[in-house]
């Protein structure tokens, strides 16, 4: 940090400069009375060195809510959210994906989690008109490779999807050049991957939407049972990694998660965030869970449904937690154009 | 009693030149003048000014307060009933808290993710701005977001339902005069955010709250959500990490009752092993649970979300329901017929307790 910048007398500075204090954190950091043994200054010399330093380290004054909601700060509140595609699920939602935070979607193998990943690559590519945010999608995949074979069909399925938009401009949207793909096999690529490859193409504004598909295979198989903390310190890293990412660029993040077996009898360390009569709930543990913004998860329910002579499982998307949603959930399927919600009236 | 030249809150550099020139106590050094000091003990004129002007302002009003100003027990009990509390919307919780979140004192909010730590926060935020002849403060936010898990429309709803109840509870004619100010977009004005990135910054911002309060002296509400999430990763040393802390929290204390304001911080749970049993308890570990004047543990019980009063030097320990609403968070209904009316009825009932006491103080 450049102390000359700070409108502070020459003679703190100097003091600063010879106590070999480099940057603000090292200054913020350090108590009012350790600063003055520090650098030999007095009381009143080191209060107005930490607000001059504080002052300099904020990025932006205090803004009101009104402001906010005017638009006036798009920097902290877009405005606008990711959309689903679908009006039913935009609706449970609230207009969609928020910009900024974790969503996380957690449910059992076959619930159709990846589609939803899939699905919002695509949608992220249209103009923010058309609740995309006309830019590219990474898809980290943990578990099994990337479905080359669905995301072609959903590809070639988009008119049917979109029918309220012209043809001219889903066939101007060269999708499948815009999804960029990384498998990663181990716990140590995929910090690589969060930190140094995923930062470079949000910079580059190639992609504004990651999906991680998902969070839990390699958390949950590189680590013994005893190993709780240091698992936990792995996901805080990674989480942070993500929650940066998501907050410096506007882009929403979605982790796609395992679930695990609700073991019976009352254990006061489980969390149940009152599901009270599902059997699953997500992975990972309550670490993890503190991370998350938006929590999601998706269920296979029996039956089936139809639409324009097809059938499709039913599922159920719930809201477990956000804090702009109440708790609620909506049914949807799969279908060959991708994933819809079933409008309650059906 | 006399006051020695090393209790002063002087550079140490300063004190060491002093007392080698023979001044021991600060009685010896209040006749000088900054020439003569500054030729005796051996340091700068500037520096000389300084320790004078400190002895002047600083010890003299300090010894004299104590001698004469000694504040009553009553005159304390006084001060707290003047400063009030924020209503939470809840009666039941107010009850539980005598009164609502108080004003001059810290309360930390513990919770898993989900329960309604920044549901209950942002609520206070626009309680704080009611009008005080309908029993809040009139008073404004700050709301310190750590997480970025504010959702301003969210806020815009609870704003919405909290103005359209005290229109339903407007009767006299300077209740409906102050309803007239009380529009959505007064309390969302009146609502400041920041967005603190990283601890560092979180740190900085501490460190301005007394500037900005002096510059919004209206301010009766700091809200940090959440104090956990920063200061959870990036720590390899968890010494620092509890120094900061607590540094941290000494700083919002005396925020607190120097400004008058409430303090409410909302903290994450995290498992603990004890004896083989894993349990939910609040994070940051044992000393930080040291430093909220009142600690309020949120929690599940199946479906039910309950709220437990887990630490306060006034109140009983106890445990209520309640419920999150489009509206905000709310008293759980649980009688037979829920309506608006009578809702609205318990809270002026749980308000009403309050109000004729402001009213005989003003």
């Amino acid at each position: 940090m450049d102390w000359e910048h700070l409108d502070l007398n020459p003679r703190i500075i100097a003091a600063v400069t010879k106590a070999n204090c480099r940057s603000a954190k090292d200054i913020l950091c350090v108590s009012g009375p350790d600063l003055q043994r520090l650098t030999h200054l007095s009381k009143s010399d080191v209060q107005r060195l930490h607000c001059a330093v504080a002052a300099a380290v904020r990025k932006s004054p205090a803004v009101t809510a009104l402001q906010l909601i005017k638009g006036e700060c798009p920097a902290l509140e877009a405005g606008y959210k990711l959309s689903l595609v679908c009006p039913v699920l935009d609706r449970l939602m609230r207009g969609g994906l928020p910009l900024r935070g974790i969503t996380e979607l957690a449910g059992e193998s076959a619930a159709g989690k990846t589609q939803f990943g899939l699905q919002l690559c695509l949608s992220v590519q249209y103009p923010r008109e058309n609740g995309g945010l006309s830019s590219g999608a990474v898809y980290i995949c943990t578990e099994d490779s990337f479905p080359i074979k669905r995301l072609r069909q959903l590809i070639t399925q988009q008119p049917r999807l979109r029918p309220d938009l012209p043809s001219s401009l889903i066939n101007s949207i060269r999708f499948s050049d815009n999804i960029y793909i990384e498998h990663t096999a181990d716990l140590e690529s995929l910090q690589a991957c969060v930190s140094q490859r995923v930062p470079v193409l949000l910079k580059r504004g190639l992609v504004r939407l990651v999906v991680v598909d998902s969070v839990a295979a390699l958390f949950r198989s590189e680590f013994q049972a005893d190993e709780a903390i240091k698992r936990s310190r792995h996901l805080l890293t990674f989480s942070s990694a993500l929650h940066r990412l998501s907050h410096c660029y506007g882009a929403p993040v979605l982790c796609v998660n395992q679930v695990t077996d609700v073991v019976e009898g009352p254990n006061p360390g489980r969390c149940d965030y009152g599901l009270v009569e599902s059997k699953v709930l997500p992975a990972l543990g309550i670490a993890w869970a503190n991370q998350v913004m938006v929590r999601l998860m998706l269920r296979r329910l029996e039956g089936c449904v139809e639409s324009d002579e097809r059938s499709s499982a039913v599922r159920k998307l719930e809201v477990v937690f956000a804090p702009h949603l109440p708790r609620a959930d909506c049914l949807c399927g799969v279908w060959e154009e991708g994933v819809r919600g079933i409008p309650d009236d059906a | 009693m006399q006051r020695t030249v090393p209790s002063l809150p002087l550079a140490p550099s300063v004190k060491v030149r002093l007392l080698h020139a023979g001044f021991h106590l600060a009685t010896d050094l209040t006749d000088m003048c900054p020439l003569q000091l500054c030729k005796a003990a051996a340091i700068s004129h500037e520096e000389a000014v300084e320790v004078l002007q400190m002895l002047r302002c600083d010890t003299q009003p300090h010894q004299e307060k104590a001698a004469t100003e000694g504040i009553t027990a009553l005159d304390l009990l006084h001060k707290e009933e003047a400063q009030g509390s924020i209503v939470t919307f809840s009666s039941r919780l107010d009850d539980v808290l005598g009164g609502g979140v108080p004003v001059g004192k810290t309360t930390e909010i513990c919770g898993a993710p989900g329960i309604g730590k920044t549901q209950l926060c942002m609520q206070l935020a626009v309680d704080v701005q009611i009008p005080v002849c309908f029993g809040g403060l009139g008073g404004k936010a700050l709301y310190i977001d750590t997480e970025g898990s504010f959702v301003v429309q969210r806020v815009a709803d609870m704003a919405e339902a909290a103005v359209k109840h005290c229109s339903l509870l407007a009767e006299d004619t300077e209740q409906k005069q102050a309803l007239e100010e009380l529009t959505v977009e007064k309390v969302l004005s009146s609502f400041f955010l920041v967005r603190c990135h990283d601890y560092v910054e979180l740190l900085a911002e501490v460190y301005l709250l007394p500037d900005f309060l002096a510059e919004h002296p209206e301010v009766r509400l700091v809200i940090i959500d959440s104090i956990a999430f920063p200061f959870r990763h990036d720590f390899e040393n968890l010494s620092q990490r509890t120094r900061l802390l607590n540094g941290l929290a000494q700083q919002l204390i005396r925020i607190a009752t120097q400004h008058s304001v409430a303090v409410v911080l909302s903290n994450h749970m995290t498992t603990r092993l004890l004896n083989g049993q894993s349990k939910l308890v609040p994070s940051l570990g044992e000393s930080w649970g040291h430093t909220a004047t009142q600690r309020l543990i949120l929690h599940w019980e199946g479906s039910k979300r309950l709220a437990s009063l887990y630490k306060s030097p006034s109140q009983m320990e106890a445990t209520i329901q309640y419920q999150i609403t489009v509206q905000g968070f709310r008293d759980a209904q649980d009688e037979p017929m829920p309506t608006v009316e009578s809702s609205a009825v318990s809270s002026q009932t749980g308000n009403s307790s309050k109000r004729p006491r402001r009213e005989d103080q003003s």
